[in-house]
């Protein structure tokens, strides 16, 4: 078994231990890439704790199975959010940041010593959150969001300050590296892919920060060292954590756009000073937008909440939209350059769709931009925000970021990493290319089902019965039972992809055939690695990218146009 | 050509830009501006905004004013809460709404004034006839909220709660009738 499990952390590298990518051809250190290995593996073990706990989520509040009762089903759904929202999330970023520093700029992994210590004390600080859960008894679970002045076990806060302070260590490594790439040489620029993740370390730290105050303001009470907590200076700080780590999601999943399509699809970069304009953007801005939690909330003036939720007039925003073009658009000037694909289309039509590094990247970009983002636009409005707090269409709306659009390019990467730094072909190509469209299809459409019942039905989120049977009284939400049965059949087809994609994943490092050096596993993209110069690429046709961008505009404006349709037909509120 | 995993070559700033990409930036410039500026506008002309003055008060103080309130008002045959004058008390606290079943008439504008006694809670109403219709805002144990509201429907609007208040959280709900003068 041991035996088994170092066999994978082990390829043929050259007396300095590097060793060339067959598609990239880049320099690959063996510290970098076992280090790669290590927070890859333990957050697909957190996914799976995580995935199990979707599970029983998803058949207590479709009411017709009611898996759990209400006494269990909050610690079901803090089980759920940690493990996949945050450990699954936050250790492949760390592994994130170790490709785009280490690997792409062909170094060693620095301070190796950190990266395990860090590791380890993410594992601990992830376990004790996990036991502190589990073991709550006559406390309360925590969910996500560990609200004060809720009774919640303070050992729970603890871990997540250890945890927080694991990811922090475990950073220092690329940190390391970028110093020691810049030092002697301020005046070369960092590749894209580095430079993105160079953008979400920085604003990573700046969510550590808060975290750490939030846990530890909460810690001193629960400790008794404070005498009284302030609910809203409590969840302003926690906010700074509990919405910046999904702004270490978004930039760590555009940085994999980025890259993926790139190795696997051949893009190339339409313009670097846009690109890297939008990221400034996002360091700039988007931790302001954290305040979109607090929409509703009393006692925040009017002007703090509109300029916050807003990243400043949309700053964040608008980079995000300009990521919306800039990506798709160096897919189709790349395979344009190669000459794949002529038309408006031809180039996404001929693209490698049978590729789930590919599929699984196109449909996180498609499912988080128009189920994700634009959702997270609306309900960050602050009065749109009135009929979306808290119902179970943010539930729909985060599932559109996080368990479509980061999760799918989680996998993607994933994918590619079993090929590439595993060296190990997929036991089943079928079986692997039917996962991306099987739980994107089905994710999606639950996702939908939703932010429908959120909606158009007002069912509310974190909540184990309400649309069959509110205890207590004879009204419920039955009008929402047809939307429940479509959310809870696809939800079920959704988990049933996700086992898919454990079992190809885990059946490929156990059974796949190895790859022999220089073989690429199929995954080049045609025509080439890299296209050799000729037209510039700014000179390139884009309108497929364009057109695509206007139909993404003009659902984003009739969802903008609908959303405060509905608002205006509300009853007065408001001073 | 380099890509993504490449040091850019050459001065990469002054590269020229696509011209549909040129497009797309101003089109997204603009529309960002645009949703800021209704989102702004909308506090002057709208009638539908979560504003309302806010007062720090203990828990056990609002308690105290939400019981006076409720000395103070009139009750109907069913013991429903008929509010004395223009200002409605409610209190959430672990598992139900303090305050509730309240009468209420159409059109008239009403301060509701939100708050909590235990931990945070989520007022979100909405009337039977049309779930769709549907507020819903954050209530805090340590902050009094003074929101107005003019129902212009009558009917039974019910208010669950959408925050985790505690295990028995599922079963938090009152009433609400709003009636013809
Ligand atoms: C097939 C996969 C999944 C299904 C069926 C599923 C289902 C659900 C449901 C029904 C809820 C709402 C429960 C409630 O509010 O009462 C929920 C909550 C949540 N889910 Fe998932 N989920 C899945 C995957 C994911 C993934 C991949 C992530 C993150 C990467 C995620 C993150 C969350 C979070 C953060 C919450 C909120 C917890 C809270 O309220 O504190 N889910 N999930
Ligand atoms: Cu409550
Ligand atoms: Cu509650």
């Amino acid at each position: 078994m041991l035996g088994k499990v170092a066999s994978h952390f082990g390829n043929d590298y050259d007396a300095d231990g590097f060793r060339t990518c067959s598609i990239t051809g880049l320099d690959i250190h063996r510290s970098a890439e076992n280090h790669v290995k290590l927070f890859g593996l333990t957050a697909v073990v957190a996914l799976i704790i995580g995935g199990i706990f979707a599970v029983t989520v998803a058949l207590t509040r479709w009411e017709l199975i009611g898996l759990v009762g209400e006494q269990d089903y909050y610690t079901h759904l803090s089980m759920h959010a940690w493990n996949v929202l945050i450990f699954w999330m936050v250790f492949m970023e760390i592994a994130i940041l170790y490709v785009g520093g280490s690997m792409v700029l062909g170094r060693r992994l620095p301070l190796t010593v950190l990266a395990k210590a860090g590791w380890a004390i993410m594992v601990v600080g992830a376990i004790g959150i996990n036991w502190s859960i589990w073991t709550a008894g006559v406390q309360e679970a925590p969910l996500l969001t560990a609200y004060v002045p809720l009774d919640i076990p303070m050992e729970f806060y603890a871990f997540a300050i250890v945890f927080l302070l694991g990811t922090t260590i475990a950073a220092v490594p690329f940190f390391a590296t970028i110093w020691l790439e810049k030092r002697g040489a301020v005046d070369r620029t960092l590749p894209l892919v580095t430079f993105g993740a160079f953008i979400t370390s920085i604003i990573a730290v700046q969510a550590i920060l808060g975290g750490l105050v939030a846990f530890s303001y909460a810690l001193i009470w629960h400790l008794g060292i404070i005498d009284t907590i302030n609910t809203g200076v409590y969840r302003t700080l926690f906010w700074t954590i509990g919405h910046g780590s999904q702004q270490i999601n978004l930039l760590a999943m555009i940085t994999v756009w980025y890259f993926l399509t790139h190795v696997v699809g051949g893009a190339v970069v339409v313009s670097e000073k846009v690109s890297r304009s939008a990221f400034v953007l996002y360091l700039f801005f988007i931790n302001l937008g954290a305040a979109h939690h607090l929409m509703v909330d009393p006692g925040l003036s009017v002007g703090w909440r509109i300029f916050n939720t807003s990243y400043a007039f949309y700053g964040a925003a608008f980079a995000s939209m300009i990521h919306a073009f800039a990506i798709p658009a160096g897919l189709e000037a790349g395979r344009r350059q190669r000459g794949l694909g002529g038309g408006l289309f031809g180039w996404l039509s001929s693209a490698p769709w049978r590729n789930p590094v590919f599929s699984a990247t196109i449909f996180s970009i498609i499912l988080f931009g128009f189920m994700g983002g634009i959702t997270g636009v609306l309900m960050g409005q602050m009065q749109l925000n009135m009929t979306w707090h808290n119902t179970f269409a943010t539930v729909g709306h985060f599932h559109g970021t996080v368990a479509l659009g980061t999760t799918l390019a989680f996998w993607g990467l994933l994918f590619f990493v079993i090929k590439t730094m595993f060296r190990r072909d997929y036991i089943s190509g079928t079986l692997a290319s039917v996962v991306p469209y099987a739980y994107a299809g089905a994710m999606g459409i639950a996702t939908l089902a939703m932010m429908y019942m959120g909606i158009l039905y007002g069912v509310p989120r974190r909540t184990s019965s309400v649309v069959e049977n509110i205890p207590g009284t004879d009204f419920s939400l039955s009008a929402a039972v047809p939307l429940m049965t479509i959310f809870g059949i696809f939800a079920v087809l959704a988990l049933l992809a996700g086992v898919l994609f454990l079992l190809v994943a885990a059946g490929s490092l156990l059974f796949g055939k190895r790859l022999s050096d220089g073989d690429d596993g199929g995954l080049l993209p045609d025509g080439g690695y890299s296209t050799d110069g000729g037209e510039s690429v700014h000179a390139i046709e884009m309108r497929g990218t364009f057109t695509l961008c206007m139909v993404f505009l003009t659902v984003f404006v009739v969802l903008y146009v609908l959303n405060w349709y509905l608002l205006s037909q509300l009853w007065a509120i408001g001073a | 050509m380099p890509g993504p995993l490449d040091e850019p070559e050459g001065n990469w700033w002054d590269q020229p830009i696509n011209r549909r990409e040129g497009m797309w930036l101003g089109i997204a410039g603009i529309w960002s501006v645009g949703i800021f500026g209704w989102m702004s506008g909308f506090t002057r002309f709208g009638d539908q905004n979560p504003v309302g003055e806010t007062y720090h008060v203990s828990p056990d103080e609002f308690r105290e004013t939400v019981q006076g309130y409720k000395e103070e008002a009139d009750e109907n045959e069913d013991g429903h809460l008929i509010p004395p004058d223009d200002s409605v008390y409610i209190g959430a606290r672990r598992f139900d709404w303090d305050g509730l079943p309240a009468v209420l008439e159409v059109d008239r504008e009403y301060d509701i004034h939100l708050g909590a006694y235990d931990v945070q809670h989520g007022f979100s109403i909405r009337p039977e006839h049309t779930l769709s219709k549907q507020i819903n805002l954050q209530i805090f144990p340590d902050t009094e909220w003074i929101i107005p509201m003019t129902f212009d429907e009558p009917g039974t609007y019910h208010v669950i709660c959408n925050e985790f208040c505690g295990r028995g959280h599922n079963g938090m709900h009152g009433e609400l009738y709003v009636e013809e003068a």
